[in-house]
């Protein structure tokens, strides 16, 4: 079996750890580009969402250098991602590739022993761990570089050896290498030459998980902010997609049952997707957050659902939408973020 | 938004409870406009429409009903926008009348859905909720009436509405203007399909333009159901069966052959943009023409009709070319 998965932003470091464990076959497509873009639009139906078109160009990708399984996780609720498989599967059948996509659709246990060659739980059990980690130790990580960016002398270093650390924590074999590398890594980021007293703006970055952590797809939103000289705050890492602590799981500390919480009095049910969460974070950050920068695919249900009942929320910062699709222009982008974040200055210097 | 699904069930319950049931009227462009200028402009068209709806009844009544549906049936899902009915209602017309609210959700059990409605009681004097079970099943069974009626008497939802409001028999005969008789299946929600404003008279035009139109609701769930499960596996959007199983069963071997289908689809629904696509595709592979007309606000009736009249043309072509090579037999 050579198994192909598509992209969901830094997952995929995790998932070959995984794979590595477990002697599976994997074939990553090359990160996303112009070329998975174009591969996408030319095969989607005109208007599905971003992440649809990016995913499909992805398994294509995976297909030409292979593959002969692809796995799509489906989302529970009602957000078009868990209808993806059906209509992606109908696509590439229909471009002439054969292939077995594996999906959520018939259990859990199902998957496990598809894509691991009926590997014993303790062995899956490890390998997971293991991916875990390492996607903990990168979150840990980009939590550091957002906040050297806006401080940095040079520009653009924190960046620089965040894109090392990628690729040294995807090389790692061991959890001892790892503390390692995390020791070090984060050495190195505090070592960076910063600009003294001056505050920066603290900015959250909310909206839909996959344009969210995918940097292709957000144009590098948190990379632009942080040369504006703004502190990027996200809620959502990949890490807590596939992490559960019972703790905070219990506890409800998580900062999305928080978010939930949080949002109760705007909206009552669940919308899909990540809609309450983007209402709750409004909300919970009231006070810690001077602006949100919310990011939407376009045509997303569930975040054009949130961005409707925003505006009735009386408390938290001022919001800018950013809606992407093939067609967003970065410069179109970088001039909105530059009236917000000039906006955002001026009214925390009134 | 349910108008067309649910009405007899609705009004049922209601007038159980002793509530006189304010509807409110068409949709004109009016609605459209003002329920378009307090959303956000890439919301879809059947939620802009509803919030025109809302609007116009703000003063007309003590209580609007809008439920917050999540699964009628176990894992197959509304779309997000029937979810947060409630709450988009709550922020987009702040000065709305209290919201009656029920949670559907198969998904957590009949227990908690019956639990939901059951917090209704408090606004209809009614302490014990006995009076609520007796109007539950009084809805139901208008309900189920009111789809028996369709399926036996092959009617549309509008039809058969006026006949369960006691309209005489004879629904009107359409007048057949050029004489040719070509079937025409039209795929669409049943919000859109059955809104004359939002469809711009199509199915009239059609009528008027001598085809026999069937639509989704002339079959039974169950069929469509089956059909979407048996070609593509579990159903997940709860119109997955109108669109994809309709097009599935009616372009069967074994059944009258139609002529061509038509998919009416509003910009910006999302479960469409990718359901309409694969109903296309399995269409397009039985060689039956296809056609996806895409509405919204700023669509004008007559290019609709004029790629409507070209798309008849089509079809009655390739009828005459068929017919002529004994494919089919004549009608």
């Amino acid at each position: 079996m050579r198994l192909g998965v598509p992209h969901l932003g830094d997952v995929w470091i995790g998932v070959q750890a995984m794979a590595r464990e477990l002697d599976v076959e994997l074939i990553l497509p090359p990160s996303n580009s112009q070329r998975t873009l174009e591969l996408g639009i030319k095969y989607s139906p005109e208007t599905a969402c971003l992440p649809f078109k990016l995913t499909l160009a992805n398994m294509i990708e995976t297909l030409e250098m292979g593959a002969d399984t692809l796995f799509i996780p489906g989302g529970p609720g009602p957000c078009r991602f868990g209808y993806y498989n059906k209509v992606q599967k109908q696509i590439l059948n229909e471009m002439g590739y054969h292939f077995e996509m594996v999906t959520q659709g018939r259990g859990l246990s199902y998957i496990l022993k598809k894509l691991t060659n009926n590997a014993p739980m303790w062995r899956i059990v490890k390998a997971y761990m293991f991916g875990i980690t390492k996607l903990n130790i990168l979150e840990k990580l980009e939590r550091e570089v957002q906040k050297v960016r806006p401080l940095e002398q040079k520009k653009g270093e924190a960046n620089r050896i965040y894109q090392e650390a990628i690729i040294a924590v995807d090389n790692a074999a061991s959890y001892s290498e790892l503390r390692k590398l995390r020791r070090d890594f984060l050495k190195r980021l505090h070592s960076v030459a910063i600009t003294k007293n001056s505050l920066p703006l603290k900015v959250g970055v909310t909206g839909e998980f996959y344009v969210l952590i995918d940097r292709f797809s957000n144009m590098d939103v948190e990379i632009e902010l942080g040369k504006l000289g703004v502190e990027v705050r996200r809620a959502i890492f990949v890490s807590h997609l596939v992490s559960a602590n019972p703790f905070s799981l219990l506890l409800g500390l998580r900062e999305k049952d928080r978010a939930h919480k949080a949002a109760r009095k705007y909206v009552s049910h669940h919308l899909g997707g990540d809609g309450w969460q983007s209402v709750g974070e409004k909300v919970l950050h009231d006070k810690d957050w001077d602006g949100i920068v919310h990011l939407e695919p376009f045509g997303c249900l569930p975040e054009i659902m949130a961005r409707n009942i925003m505006p009735s929320v009386k408390e938290g910062p001022p919001v800018l939408n950013l809606i992407y699709d093939e067609h967003t222009s970065k410069v179109g982008m970088l001039s909105r973020l530059e009236a917000f974040v000039d906006m955002l200055r001026w009214q925390k210097r009134k | 938004m349910y108008y067309y699904q649910y009405f007899p069930l609705l009004e049922a319950f209601f007038e159980h409870l002793g509530a006189e049931v304010v509807l409110s009227a068409p949709t004109t462009k009016a609605t459209l406009l003002t329920g378009g200028s307090r959303l956000v402009t890439d919301t879809c068209l059947p939620v802009k429409v509803f919030i025109g709806h809302c609007l116009s009844l703000v003063e007309k009544c003590d209580y609007i009903f809008v439920p917050s549906i999540r699964c009628t049936r176990y894992k197959t899902y509304y779309c997000s926008k029937f979810l947060g009915l409630p709450d988009l209602v709550r922020a987009a017309v702040p000065e709305c009348p209290t919201i009656l609210n029920i949670h559907m959700d198969i998904d957590r059990g009949l227990k908690d859905m019956g639990r939901s409605i059951h917090r209704l009681r408090k606004y209809f004097n009614d302490k014990s909720g006995d009076d609520l079970k007796d109007a539950c099943s009084d809805g139901l069974k208008a309900l189920s009436n009111y789809r028996k009626l369709m399926l036996t008497e092959q009617l549309t939802p509008p039809q058969a509405l006026k006949r369960v409001a006691g309209a005489p028999q004879a629904h009107p005969k359409f007048t057949c203007q050029s004489g040719r008789k070509l079937r025409v299946l039209v795929i669409a929600h049943p919000y859109i399909l059955y809104d004359d404003f939002i469809n711009h008279h199509l199915v009239n035009y059609l009528h008027r333009s001598g085809c026999e139109v069937s639509v989704p609701e002339m079959l039974a769930h169950e069929e469509m159901g089956n059909a979407v499960v048996n070609t593509m596996g579990r159903i997940y959007w709860e119109y997955e069966d109108v669109l994809v199983g309709a097009a599935e069963v009616y372009s069967r071997e074994n059944r009258d052959k139609i002529d061509g289908v038509i998919a009416l689809t509003v910009f910006g629904c999302g479960p469409d943009s990718l359901m309409v696509d694969i109903a296309r595709r399995r269409i397009q592979a039985k060689n039956i023409p296809f056609i996806n007309m895409m509405l919204d606000e700023h669509v004008a009736e007559a290019g609709l009709i004029t790629r409507l009249e070209a798309f008849l043309d089509m079809i009655q072509r390739k009828r005459e070319k068929d017919y002529a090579s004994g494919c089919t037999s004549p009608r």
